[in-house]
Formats: C-alpha cells, structure tokens, sequence
C-alpha cells in the first residue's frame, strides 16, 4: 500500500534562517532529523501579538507542528527547546553558531534525511552555548561535517604522492581538500605553506575526541591562523563564500585592536585616530 | 508570472501592461492590486498623474544621504542633525530610515541618529563594510569629545543583536558608552506564548511597580 503523506506532522528542528514573506509572513528554513532542510511558512509571525514569532529565530531549537501544505509546509505551532541563551551573550560565540548555521544550510540540500548533521549541529551549538572553545567548537563541527559528507580533508599524507608530510614542511591546498609535500605543491597554484602549529593543532582535531581536543590551548594568532585555513576549506567545498565565516574573522580582530588599545592606555590621540581608520576597514 | 497579460489587454508591451507591471514590482503589491491601481490612473485626470509622476522623479532625484547621520534627507546635513536643540551627546544607532520615524514617533528621544541602512545578516550575504558603520567611526572621530553616549537601536533578533555587539566592540574601546534598546513583553502580548528568551529578559529587566 503506498504511504501517504500525513496531513500534520510534529518534529523537532532547528531554525537555520528565515526570509519575509508579503506583509507579515516569513519562510522559514529549518534543519529537521527526518526530512531535512525544509523551507515552511510561518503565517503572521511578523505581527507583535504573534504566538509563533519568537519561537522560529534562527539559532533555535524548536518543537513544530507542520500542516501539509500544496507547495510548502505551513507551521501551526512552535514551542522553544532550547535557545541557546548564552551563545548571545557573548559576540565570539554568536558569530561562531552563525557560521555553524550557515556552513549547515549550504552544506545539505533540501528534501534529504539528516539526521546526523542536525545532531552535529545540535551537540555543536550546545558546546558553544555552555561556554566550550569557539575554536574547538568550530574546527571539529567543520572536520565532522566534512566526514559526514565525504569531505574528509587529508591532513597527514601528500594528496598527490601520498608520502607523509612533515608539518614544518607542508603546503596547504583547500581545493584539493588537504596537504601537499612541498616538492609536490609547485604543481598547485592554490597551494600555500601552512603553519606548522596550526596543522599539528588540526591533525589533532580530526584524530582525537571531542574532550581531548578541548584541552589544547590556543593563543589568538594561532587561532586565527588555524581559522583562515578551514575557512579556505569550507568555502571551497560550499563553493561560495561564506559571509559568517569573514564576519567571525573580524568580530575577532575588533576583540584583539580593543584589547590592545586598551593595554596601550588611550593617552596616545595620534595611534587612536590609526585605531578608528584600522577598525573601519 | 503573468503579470501584465490582462485579457482585455492585447499583447504585454501596451502601455497599461507596463504600468500594471511597474506597479506590481512595488513591495506588498499583488497583480490585482497593480491591476486596480493602473486602471485608477487611467480613469483619473492627467493632471493628477503628472503630479505623481513629478513626485516620483523628484524624490529620486533630490534625496540624498545626510553627510552626517546618513539618513535620506533632501538636504544634507538634514534637520535632526543641524536641529540645535536637540541633545549631541547621544546617537541612537537604528537600521533604517523608517527606525528614525518610528523613534521620532514616541516622542522620547532627543539626540541624534545614525542611520546603518541593514544589519549584519551573512545569510543574506550583508556584513559589517555593507552597513554604515564606517561612516559612525569617523563621526564619532570628528565629534570625538562630544558624544558620551551610543544606543543601539536595532531589531531584538540574531542578526540585531550581532549588530549591537559589533558595533559594542567597536566603541567600548574609545571611552563611548554603548547601550541597547531594553528587551521584554509587547503591549497586548501574553505571557503563555511569549519565547523563553523575552520572557527571561523581562524577568531580568524587571522594574519596581509604583
């Protein structure tokens, strides 16, 4: 007997994104365990004395009922799971769950079942939110959503002689998705040297568990540095770039110039105007 | 879409079906909405087109930014910025034109404003060198002494909140106090189906009852 379509559905979900729709509607996106990334609409949520609103923000996770609807699922209830409250308190750990969520909704396509990645997500935003490293966070949400989807980035040997790559020796190639020993990446225009802390630090990610990892410490430098590789990565496996990725890269260089201005003391009027020109760009 | 293709209409260039389809690119306009507006012009006197006309290509040709606060003005710097009366101390940060009106509105702000035109939203592709952030720094440079005092005016969502503490980081720095708009229950709401984060604020930002 084929299966039909049940006209109201309850899952759980978490709100990726949303866009308006007309004078008060909006589509929403959500990353659900069963049906995937769907697109639904949630009618009047734009009104203040909306029952709905507040429960479908990005960064959320909700319980919804969907009506069947002809071309998208309509939703007639949400009800918050868990909002994340912390990840907003602090703008490192914010800017990082964007990324998390975008890297998620451009990653999957629509229609197809994730349970695994809404799980990634869900464990990743709840780390974020208890106050883990937003590197560690990030770095293993990206080496497990590349595992997930059968980007596993080479990080020990050559991809192109399979040799083992020294770290001090290793040139990095996001779009041939890992290392190149150095003789071997003259072949690549994309290739760059990679920093050998970095690549250690990553290597350990991507072998280690969750726990082990979140002992590394890590300065800012090196955080950054390990960041511009994976960013590289990513954007090349999305295809596109990723707006969330540039925007945690520069809430952290507005963290490191505030910290530094204030280590220097504002008595200098010449480096402060050199502060505002630098934070402006 | 087969806008424009009105049956009594023959072919889609005729000049009602361009005007009908003028209509329907504005936002909040359904094709018999668009239908209904053209088919009033129509009937109307020229006269009264020719002004509407006049009007749309004056406001497009004589709205600028405010030099200062970045606001759409036709003169520049606009009256809130040159208005001596109000207080200079104090910007109010918001994300559009229609944020300036709706705070004049309530009638319980007196500085200035900055106008950003959007809000850091990656999903949408916009971040902080899309806004007018640029343009605030190097005001607050000009007027350095002066201002005390940022509120940041932006909507209680993902992306206004990212805003405000972008924008927070920026100037806690450089001695500036920024603040944001408090955060809790809408007139008329009810408490049964508000979201856990408003209602936690609210309980927060609770106030003595006098």
């Amino acid at each position: 007997m084929p299966s039909r379509i049940p006209r109201v559905i309850r899952t759980n979900a978490i709100v990726l994104r949303h866009r308006r729709l007309g004078e008060a509607d909006r589509i929403v996106t959500l990353l659900t365990p069963l049906r995937g990334k769907i697109d639904v609409i949630a009618k009047g949520v734009l009104r203040s004395k909306s029952r709905m609103g507040g429960h479908l923000e990005p960064l959320t996770l909700v319980e919804v009922v969907l009506a069947h609807g002809r071309s998208m699922d309509v939703v007639t209830q949400a009800q918050t799971i868990d909002a994340f409250p912390a990840a907003h308190e602090d703008l490192d750990r914010l800017s990082a769950a964007m990324y998390l969520l975008e890297l998620a909704d451009r990653i999957t396509v629509e229609h197809a079942e994730a349970e695994g990645l809404h799980d990634l997500l869900h464990a990743a935003l709840v780390r974020l939110a208890r106050g883990d490293g937003q590197q560690v966070v990030q770095r293993t949400f990206e080496l497990a959503l590349l595992d997930a989807t059968g980007f596993r980035p080479e990080l020990t040997d050559c991809l192109r002689c399979s040799n083992p790559v020294p770290a001090e020796e290793a040139w990095w190639a996001p779009v041939e998705g890992g290392v190149l020993c150095a003789s071997c990446a003259r072949a690549y225009t994309d290739a760059q040297p990679i920093d050998a802390t970095a690549l250690r630090v990553l290597r350990a990610f991507q072998s280690q568990t969750y726990e082990e990892a979140g002992r590394i410490r890590l300065t800012d430098e090196l955080a950054a540095r390990m960041e511009s590789a994976m960013h590289a990565l990513m954007r090349s496996v999305v295809e596109r770039d990723l707006k969330s990725a540039q925007f945690v890269s520069a809430a952290r260089r507005a963290r490191v110039a505030g910290e530094a201005r204030e280590d220097a003391g504002a008595d200098n009027a010449a480096s402060e105007s050199d502060t505002l020109d630098d934070l402006a760009e | 879409m087969n806008e424009g293709r009105d049956p009594f209409i023959p072919g889609a260039s005729s000049p009602i079906a361009r005007l009908v389809e003028a209509f329907h690119r504005l936002p909040g306009i359904g094709p018999k909405s668009a239908q209904r507006l053209a088919y009033h012009i129509l009937r109307s006197p020229e006269a009264e087109a020719q002004e509407l006309a006049d009007a749309l290509i004056e406001v497009k040709r004589s709205i600028v930014f405010c030099a200062q606060c970045q606001n759409l003005t036709s003169r520049t710097p606009c009256e809130i910025c040159t208005d001596s009366s109000r207080d200079r101390h104090s910007i109010c940060v918001v994300e559009e034109p229609l944020d300036v009106l709706a705070i004049e509105r309530t009638g319980g702000w007196s500085g200035l404003y900055h106008v950003l035109h959007g809000v850091i939203s990656p999903s949408d592709g916009v971040g902080p060198e899309d806004l007018k952030i640029g343009e605030l720094l190097a005001r607050l440079r000009d007027l350095e002494t002066e201002v005390t005092e940022i509120i940041v005016a932006t909507n209680p969502n993902l992306e206004g909140e990212a805003t405000a503490m972008y924008l927070s980081r920026l100037l806690r720095p450089l001695g500036i106090k920024v603040t944001r708009l408090a955060r809790g229950l809408p007139a008329g709401a009810d408490l049964e189906y508000a979201d856990d984060v408003t209602l936690g604020r609210a309980l927060e930002f609770r106030q003595e009852v006098l």
